[in-house]
């Protein structure tokens, strides 16, 4: 049970059950159902965490849309923009009398990251979409970054989100309980709603974390999140992450953490070995690191949507035998950085080497290290041959020196 | 540019000049032969076959015979694929190259172009690279060269006369060696001859290598077996050993401490140590047969992770705690 994130479990799929901002889902409806029908757009805006999201997709799902989702993380240039939206938005779709799917609904999510980027040319992209679009448009956005989305409120209805009122929250984390079968005081359920400060996803993530099957959840229990902090550091990251003991408390922390996945990878791959002594447990938990690695490759480009199996796995890897957990020193930054800082000069001078070698044997630079570099180091010790050889593949005094010092790979 | 009669690195010095003295690929050399007859009948070219079986030297031998030794160099350009930066460079080096050579002799059909390593150009530049051929085809003949033809796009291939060079036979290399030891004056037995052919598993560049190396060590005096194991050991991977020996015994941090070492000094990829990793490891002599095969496995699924994955270090981390892990059950069993 404790693999699946309950944000994802019980996000609702019906409009009903999306709770709060009662205005802002009429409002969204009707514009939906056509009855204001001026802008062809609209942009839901509001805090984090408070359902924006999730009403866009219990609406497409209730009145039969396919959602087009664009993400800001991988479209940001004008180019991208119009290679998914234009399909999207020109063509009312031929399966729209064929099945119960009326037509496409483009999504734009986060949309301050592909707008906020007026240079690249994707804010004028997404108006003339919008201009020409005969599917509804709807995007979605950050309270704090309207400000970059002026030149798109123009042409769109705006419909503000509010944060979630508390006792809706408190209600919402009553019925995950009951289906959860976890038992609480009412007090925990408070103290988790208020400290989410109206952000219902944080809130269910912090229940989830806290929450151990067959134990009741005590007030005294969440005394340990203190005031949500949506800035964690890496090294605050790293302590939380390494003294996890669960999967939940780790896809919780890691959500909130806002360090950039590149550098918790690799941060978190360099220290791993300090967690675990055990080998089992090390091999094991670097597994899961490498195939967090193989998701973060995959994602390359455009796969963005990938993203969170690179959190799941990460997860997964803070969860390996948490009841073994001392606490230790972290390196950071690092070490394959300080390592090619270090040696940089070794390994422009071998290149320097086997250039000189290969032009001199018509061969590749890789197979003057490979093939060349091996024995020429111990020819060149030997110094009463060395010389003619030295002049012939004009090596320098400095170059001379590196080979004949150099450990074999 | 040296020439080569100043050649020092035996290597060279030793490389066949005209296709007649190529080591052991006679068939290959016969073919080629009735294109020199009739140079304007030559079609582009394509040599395949593993590391150190002639297909260079082959391939220089041509622009010689077409050439003439005094000459070959203004009428042939020599690319190596895996050096050069992108099929831009090849492109424009090979356009300015064709331009430059069409109007310099009258009697010389058409200027050679030697790519080398093809195989590892990505798909898209190996299209580019086809679109090249077919545009400077009046003007340039093509040798394209490679470990594996199968790597190598079907449009191209299907441009090119395909020859395979097949491994070099002991006796040949053997032959050749001791034909190089005469020249130098080098006092060698033939057992010594025959541990260094052993070695080289069938790259010739590798023994002769090694022979000069052992030569320069006992300089004039007899160069025996024992100085070939000498020279052997001292050319090996000797890091790469350590790290695979650290791992399979339980010592993690020094493993990767030898993997980062490694890779500052020498800049290898990730799937290039993998690939020494799976040389050096069926040569550990304590672990069996059984044992090798599930540890190479290992090597197999983290080889293919790499090409999936972002952070190379961190994948070869992850490897060698899984050799750490199995090394330990290896310890616990025996």
């Amino acid at each position: 049970m404790k693999n699946d994130l309950w944000v994802e479990k019980y996000r609702p799929t019906t409009i009903k059950d999306v709770i709060g901002n009662e205005e802002a889902k009429t409002l969204f409806i009707e514009w939906l159902e056509n009855k204001r029908p001026t802008k062809k757009a609209v942009l839901l805006y509001g805090p984090p965490g408070v359902g924006k999201t999730t009403l866009v997709n219990a609406a497409a799902n209730e009145y039969k849309f396919r959602i087009v989702e664009m993400n800001a993380s991988d479209t940001r240039s004008e180019k991208a923009v119009n290679r998914i939206a234009n399909p999207a938005t020109a063509f009312t779709g031929l399966d729209k009398f064929s099945s119960e799917i009326k037509g496409n609904m483009l999504f734009m999510d986060e949309v301050d990251g592909i707008a906020g980027n007026e240079d690249r040319g994707g804010v004028n992209a997404i108006m003339k979409i919008i201009e020409n679009t005969r599917t509804p448009i709807i995007m979605a956005a950050n309270d704090s970054d309207l400000e970059k989305l002026r030149p798109l409120k123009k042409l769109c209805l705006l419909i503000r989100f509010q944060q979630t009122r508390i006792p809706l929250i408190i209600m919402a984390l009553k019925k995950i309980c009951e289906q959860e079968h976890i038992k609480y005081e009412f007090e925990a359920l408070e103290k988790i709603a208020t400290n989410s400060q109206g952000d219902v996803r944080s809130a269910i993530n912090d229940l989830q974390g806290l929450s151990e099957e067959g134990k009741t959840l005590t007030e005294q229990d969440t005394l340990a999140i203190g005031l949500r902090n949506k800035d964690i550091s890496m090294y605050d990251t790293l302590k939380g992450y390494f003294a996890t003991k669960n999967i939940a408390e780790a896809a919780t922390l890691l959500n909130f953490s806002n360090v950039e996945y590149d550098d918790l990878l690799i941060t978190i791959g360099d220290n791993m070995p300090r967690r675990h002594t055990n080998p089992d447990n090390l091999a094991e938990a670097y597994d899961y690191l490498s195939q967090a690695d193989v998701f973060r490759g995959r994602i390359g480009t455009e796969n963005w949507h990938l993203l969170k199996y690179v959190y799941n796995n990460l997860a997964q890897a803070a969860a390996v035998n948490p009841e073994s957990y001392k606490p230790f020193e972290f390196i950071s930054p690092p070490i394959r950085i300080i390592t090619l800082f270090w040696t940089k000069n070794k390994r422009t001078m071998l290149t320097s080497i086997c250039t000189k070698i290969g032009t001199q044997c018509h061969i590749s630079k890789y197979e003057a290290k490979m093939i060349f570099v091996p024995y020429l180091r111990l020819m060149l010790q030997q110094k009463k041959k060395a010389p003619p050889l030295i002049e012939w593949l004009k090596l320098t005094p400095e170059e001379v020196t590196f080979l004949t010092s150099l450990k074999m790979f | 540019m040296a020439t080569n009669e100043e050649a020092l690195m035996w290597v060279e010095k030793y490389r066949p000049k005209t296709l007649e003295t190529v080591v052991n690929q006679h068939d290959i050399v016969e073919s080629l032969k009735a294109f020199m007859r009739n140079p304007k009948t030559m079609p582009h070219l394509m040599f395949a076959g593993i590391p150190g079986t002639g297909k260079t030297t082959t391939a220089l031998c041509i622009a010689h015979e077409l050439f003439g030794m005094q000459n070959w160099r203004n009428f042939t350009l020599e690319l190596n694929a895996s050096d050069e930066r992108g099929i831009d460079t090849v492109r424009e080096r090979v356009k300015d190259f064709s331009r430059y050579s069409r109007g310099a002799f009258g009697d010389v059909p058409f200027a050679l172009i030697i790519l080398d390593e093809c195989d590892q150009m990505t798909g898209p530049a190996q299209t580019a690279l086809r679109r090249i051929m077919e545009t400077s085809s009046r003007t340039s003949r093509f040798i394209l060269i490679c470990n594996q033809s199968s790597k190598i796009i079907e449009p191209i291939q299907s441009r090119c006369a395909i020859f395979r060079f097949s491994r070099l036979d002991r006796a040949a290399m053997i032959e050749h060696l001791k034909d190089i030891t005469k020249k130098e004056n080098v006092n060698i037995s033939t057992e010594a001859v025959e541990r260094i052919v052993d070695y080289a598993e069938g790259d010739l560049r590798h023994a002769i290598n090694a022979l000069q190396t052992a030569a320069a060590y006992t300089d004039g005096a007899a160069v025996d077996e024992k100085i070939i194991a000498q020279v052997i050991g001292e050319a090996s991977p000797k890091q790469v050993q350590l790290m695979l020996n650290k791992a399979i015994n339980g010592d993690f941090m020094e493993a990767r401490r030898v993997m980062y070492d490694i890779i500052g000094t020498y800049g290898f990829t990730g799937a290039e140590i993998i690939r020494q990793m799976q040389k050096e490891l069926f040569k550990i002599s304590y672990i069996s047969p059984e044992q090798k095969a599930e540890l190479s496995n290992i090597l197999g699924e983290y080889d293919y992770r790499l090409t999936q994955g972002a952070n190379s270090d961190l994948q070869l981390s992850a490897l060698l705690a899984q050799f750490t892990k199995v090394g330990k059950s290896l310890g616990e069993s025996s």
